[in-house]
């Protein structure tokens, strides 16, 4: 057991590096440059480019060959140091991020967890029961179909302008300084709760139909019919259902986490919340390399820790698993 | 299951609801898709009537800002969607059927490779793999887009066939054919995935309608194909040009309505379907 | 059961992980929010002669100003030599230049300095206005005016290459500074006069050159109307000042107390939203549909109350690529002149918010510049059928029969028009110039680079076509010039000032060497030079002005009133907040505004 979880963790270290240096590449081969940028921006006087551009070049590190500069992220990125940014020029990437990430912490661990609680929840009850199954269920199908902006949009049409109930963009009002007080509180859960509730719907629809499936596989599973022949209460057979069904359902939650990154990262732009997801967009569109490695670093780091702990629940829970992945040489 | 016969697979199938809805629905679209274009004379991007009209007996689902009829844009975009579906989500199964086998049959060494693998490019953010697609590619097409989506939509189709593959490794039929001399590919293929048919079916409906939906976040945040119109760029357009604020609300409503409408009558498939190969959870 | 309790274990740890956020988030911005405590880049305890009282929870809407339309970005903090990337208003609410420039009445306005002229060939003398003071109360002085020339002698920023004419500056006296030139450019200087921030030499003084291109800058020291008070991830805040100079010099007094700057969110709806709904009090974004809601009786208005209803800020062009074939050939250039259906753009894409272009490109402020008989003998217009007259006549047939013309030499023609990815009015536009020359039979296709690549492209040259619009509006036509024949083309990918269509003509050069040399007030002396440009220009065609990019303005009368218009007695300034505005009288637009309420 030891060592398939070293083994297990080498796997996952290696799998860190390759994201990562994939990560680092991909913005190096996209054309253009972040200096070019950065002096289109700029340019007004006659001439002032030539004399910046190879100042900035070497500002940004980008003046060495492309290996030393792969050497010096590493080393950098040891250093906990994830460069300046481009397109927030001078500001280093890592308070750039650290000023987006709360915001995306408050829009997505809340709409994540609670549609994955709620959907289980109500998937569960209306698994075999003729009525909620045919209530819940079409509006689960039609909740998980929709595309992330478009429910973004309708809530925004609506709500947000139809009917004013709730502001349509930003993370605060723009005539609040942030303080810990009930006022900005109050405007923080308002301008939070249009993004929210649109993640949450698409999630809880999909987890709902999810569990409901599950339920039924479960309720028709051997044991089950085996536990109602020696007379076990249904509430107690559901109950082992439950049980069961919660475990794919986990699986699901960890591989689904792109899918709602990407989710997010368009209910953002509808919204124009400050997370990460625009930063990214903006980080493409300047050609902003360190800016891009941060989110993306964060990103990886999200979704391989999600992958590891569901990695770990499998063998600890399903012996036939465990035996798989020994290997053959047994 | 291999002793299911044919005609009853189709008396389950005609009995049940959801799979009768889920095609209807489809077909609709499919034969909305064909049909459509005849049913306007107007190319999708020409200006051709007044500026954001709203419907009316002459432009169905009214204009656009510039005066493009929004119904052809729509049954246009409609093609782009089944177009994405089919090659991104075929692409998506075929490589998740092939990495899920290999993996799954083969364990060891070669499972813990390609699980890494099926790591490394679930935690890769695809829009950046995307946009160094479109840098050397100089005009994006709808083909293009679906190629990437079906590059990348692979890996949890990968998990579930390995986890699939894994259980009936085990089963006495593959014993018996391993242990007969059977090249691991030809026990693939022979006994392992025609016991897994329906659920590969099921498994490529998942990823038609996961791909639609990408290709419309695609779209969406404009990076989609520049010489085609399809549902998520009607929203860009929507978007970019005020269409919530200034009320032009037939501009955005069809494309999403149409996306949900597909997507959500291949899940309702998808379930209707598994009803009809597995026996057990069909409707008391 | 081991199964179970371990599901359990998951659960709660995964609630607890939901739990452990929650407190964390509601605290968490607080965290992104004050400059004052922004990286230590500067000396630190600048926070003490900050605003006297904390900035209060909630901004009084009456008393507060909020636009939008500049920011790209977070801000960064204040640094006027930070290239484009300063907080929007540092150069203008804060740091001012020694005058101010009036595009619509062509003057310049004494601002921080009182009066300026040429006291020899190569000696222009500025008077220093008294009275002027720091936010810090020390007064501003001559030696600012020469630090801040000096200090781009070392830091390569914005204003250094005025160091390839300028010999030296001197303080006179207090109030005195003499700047001497190795060659005296009137026109280059001219446009230093209102664009070079005044800073502080106490301040910037002895900083190391990456603290002067590269610092944040978080405490700027101003001599304008406002102070910073704080920044965001989302907004910029200045606050009124007591003790700015012109209230005493000049009578002027802004009424707002603060003035929020938001930034923009790449997203139409918002900002259009906002407009409507009343949270912006100016926004200078270009929103599509703008006439519904200023005719909609939304109490939204625009400079003019109908088309165009916006000033004109730049030029549109669309540049040919003259190292490649066939746009290397001025017949076939002139027949894509010809070709391209500009009204289309104008009325259909802008909806009537833009003006269609003089053949000769030059703004409307500009106007006395054009030599209406070049324009009339050599100058285009939209006519196809003219389009596909030169083209034969040039020898381009169509020989496949493909419906498309092939070059002279048999060459098929398949040409890309560039544009960056993501702006939607000029890529509309595209579609429709791409349409325009397949209607005259040239194959083009619209091509949609991302805007880094749009930019690569351009400065290596390997475009065939595409849409630019480089030249702001600026004091002298020089400058629009400048962009179209920057000398010598094997620099343009490193200079990136203009000629991205590697247009090569020594006598073009040699033009606009002289035209720069020529003193602004010789009105006549500059018309010659650029009448013989324009006859080049519209004979070779090496682009081809197309609109005029407006400056986008959209204001409310919730509550503020008293916004720059067209109509009688209603103040005629800039009405825009961008970089590089402020300095074109767009202060005096603040200056002017009254509260709604009274």
């Amino acid at each position: 057991m030891k060592r398939y979880f070293g083994r297990k963790l080498l796997v996952y270290i290696l799998t860190f590096f390759i994201a990562v240096t994939i990560d680092w590449m991909i913005p190096r081969f996209m054309p253009g440059n972040p200096v070019d940028v950065l002096m289109a921006r700029a340019g007004s006087f006659a001439g002032a480019t030539e004399l910046m551009h190879d100042y900035y070049t070497k500002v940004f590190g980008l003046d060495v060959p492309l290996w030393q500069q792969y050497i010096n992220f590493w080393g950098a990125l040891l250093h906990g140091d994830l460069g300046i940014s481009v397109y927030v020029f001078p500001k280093p990437v890592a308070e750039v991020i650290m000023d987006a990430v709360p915001f995306d912490i408050f829009l997505l661990v809340p709409s994540i967890l609670l549609s994955w609680f709620a959907g289980n929840w109500f998937g569960a009850f209306a698994a075999r029961s003729k009525r909620l199954d045919n209530t819940i269920l079409p509006l689960g199908y039609i909740l998980t179909a929709t595309p992330y902006m478009w429910l973004a949009m309708l809530l925004a049409w609506t709500l947000g302008i139809v009917f004013e109930v709730f502001p349509i963009a930003g993370g605060y009002s723009f005539s609040l300084t942030p303080t810990f007080s009930w006022v900005f509180i109050s405007s923080l859960f308002k301008h939070w709760f249009l993004p929210f509730i649109s993640l949450f719907l698409v999630g809880f629809g999909g987890w709902a139909i999810g569990m409901r499936n599950m339920i039924i596989y479960e309720l028709e599973a051997d044991y089950s019919h085996y536990l109602e022949a020696l007379g076990a209460p249904r509430k107690l057979v559901r109950k082992y259902a439950f049980n069961n069904a919660v475990l794919p359902q986990l699986t699901g939650l960890a591989l689904q986490l792109g899918v709602i990154v990407a989710g997010a990262l368009v209910t953002e732009v509808v919204f124009s919340y400050p997370g990460i997801g625009y930063l990214i967009l903006q980080a493409i569109n300047t050609r902003d390399y360190f800016l891009l490695q941060g989110c993306f670093l964060f990103i990886i780091l999200g979704v391989l820790l999600a992958n590891f702990v569901i990695d770990i629940a499998y063998v600890l829970v399903d012996p036939r698993t465990r035996a798989g992945m020994q290997g053959e040489s047994a | 299951m291999m002793n299911l016969k044919k005609n009853e697979l189709l008396y389950f199938a005609l009995r049940n609801n959801k799979l009768k809805v889920g095609l209807a629905i489809l077909l609709f679209f499919a034969v909305l898709t064909v049909v459509g274009p005849l049913l306007t004379d107007y190319p999708p991007f020409d200006y051709i009537g007044p500026a954001a009209a709203p419907p009316s007996a002459e432009f169905w689902f009214g204009t656009t800002t510039f005066g493009q009829d929004v119904f052809t844009q729509f049954v246009h975009g409609l093609k782009a969607s089944f177009l994405v579906g089919i090659v991104g989500g075929g692409l998506g199964t075929l490589l998740g059927i092939l990495i899920g086998f290999i993996a799954g049959y083969r364990g060891g060494l070669v499972d813990e490779i390609l699980n890494m693998l099926t790591n490394i490019v679930l935690v890769i953010p695809t829009l950046a793999v995307l946009l160094i697609i479109v840098a050397y590619l100089e005009v994006r097409g709808l083909f293009i887009e679906s190629i990437f989506i079906g590059c990348t939509a692979w890996p949890w189709a990968a998990r579930a066939i390995r986890a699939q593959t894994f259980s009936l490794r085990s089963r006495d039929f593959v014993d018996l054919a391993r242990l007969s001399g059977m090249k691991s590919l030809k026990v693939i293929f022979t006994e392992i995935a025609p016991n897994m048919m329906s659920y590969l079916l099921l498994v490529f409906i998942l990823q038609f309608g996961g791909a639609v939906l990408i290709a419309a976040t695609l779209d969406f945040i404009g990076l989609g194909p520049t010489n085609a119109i399809s549902l998520g760029l009607m929203m860009n357009n929507a978007v970019l040009w005020g269409a919530l604020i200034l009320g032009i609300w037939w501009w955005f409503i069809p494309p999403g309505l149409a996306i949900t409408a597909i997507v959500g009558a291949l899940y309702v498939t998808n379930v209707g379907l598994d009803e009809v190969f597995n026996p057990k959870l069909r409707e008391m | 059961m081991k199964r179970l309790s371990f599901v359990l274990a998951i659960l709660i740890g995964l609630s607890m992980l939901l739990a452990s956020c929650q407190p964390a988030v509601t605290e968490a911005p607080v965290v992104t929010e004050p400059t004052t405590e922004a990286p230590a880049v500067t000396e630190a305890p600048v926070a003490t002669e900050a605003p006297a009282e904390a900035p209060p929870e909630e901004f009084v809407r009456e008393e507060t100003l909020y636009m939008g339309g500049t920011q790209w970005g977070p801000p960064t903090g204040f640094n006027p030599w930070n290239l484009g990337n300063y907080a929007a208003g540092t150069f203008g609410l804060c740091y001012e230049p020694l005058f101010i420039y009036d595009p619509l009445a062509d003057e310049f306005v004494p601002w921080l300095a009182e009066s300026g002229e040429w006291t020899s060939d190569t000696v222009y003398q500025v008077k220093i206005r008294q009275g002027v003071t720091w936010s810090d109360g020390s007064p501003f002085t001559a030696a600012d005016v020469k630090a801040t020339f000096d200090i781009a002698k070392d830091a390569p920023v914005s204003i250094s290459p005025v160091w390839k004419f300028l010999g030296s500056v001197e303080a006179v006296d207090d109030y005195t500074v003499n700047f001497t030139f190795t060659t005296a450019l009137y026109q280059g200087w001219s446009y230093y006069l209102y664009s070079t921030p005044m800073i502080s030499k106490a301040k910037w003084e002895g900083k190391p050159v990456e603290e002067v291109t590269s610092g944040l800058n978080p405490e700027p020291e101003c001599t304008g109307p406002y102070i910073a008070e704080s920044l965001d991830q989302t907004k910029v805040v200045w606050l009124k000042r007591d003790g700015w100079w012109a209230t005493e010099a000049l009578g002027l007094d802004p009424k707002p107390k603060r003035i929020v700057d938001i930034v923009n969110s790449g997203n139409n709806n918002v900002a259009l939203g906002m407009v409507l709904q009343g949270q912006f009090d100016l926004n200078n974004n270009f929103l599509p549909g703008i006439s519904k809601l200023v005719d909609g009786g939304y109490g939204v208005h625009t400079y003019y109350p109908e088309a165009p209803y916006h000033l004109s800020a730049n030029t549109a062009w669309l540049l040919m690529n003259l190292t490649k074939k066939p746009m290397d050939d001025p017949a076939f250039r002139r027949a894509v002149a010809f070709a391209i259906d500009v009204s289309q753009i104008v009325n259909v894409v802008y909806g009537g918010m833009v003006l269609p272009a003089n053949p000769t490109g030059l703004l409307p402020n500009w106007d006395k510049y054009i030599d209406q008989a070049v324009v009339d003998e050599v100058g285009f217009s939209y006519d196809p059928e003219e389009a596909k007259v030169i083209l034969a006549a040039a020898g381009y047939k169509d020989t496949d029969g493909d419906g498309f013309v092939e070059a002279p030499d048999g060459s098929k023609i398949d040409l890309k028009i560039n544009n960056p990815n993501g702006w939607t009015d000029w890529m509309e536009s595209n579609k429709v110039i791409a349409n325009s020359l397949k209607a005259v039979g040239i194959k083009a296709e619209p091509n949609f680079p991302d805007y880094p690549e749009y930019v690569s492209q351009r400065n290596d040259g390997t475009y065939d076509m595409m849409i630019s619009n480089d030249a702001q509006i600026a004091n002298t036509p020089w400058r629009y010039y400048l962009w179209m024949g920057r000398n010598p083309v094997a620099d343009v990918a490193t200079m990136q000032d203009g000629n991205y269509g590697r247009y090569e003509n020594q006598e073009v050069f040699d033009l606009t060497d002289q035209l720069d040399q020529v003193p602004t007030d010789d009105i006549e002396g500059m018309k010659t030079i650029i009448s013989k440009l324009q006859r080049i220009y519209l004979t070779d065609m090496p682009l081809i002005p197309l609109w005029y990019n407006g400056m986008w303005s959209q204001t409310s009368d919730a509550y503020w009133t008293n916004w720059p218009s067209s109509e009688e007695g209603a103040p005629h300034w800039t009405p825009v907040s961008w970089r590089g505005y402020w300095n074109m009288t767009a202060i005096r637009m603040l200056t002017d505004l009254e509260p709604a309420g009274e």
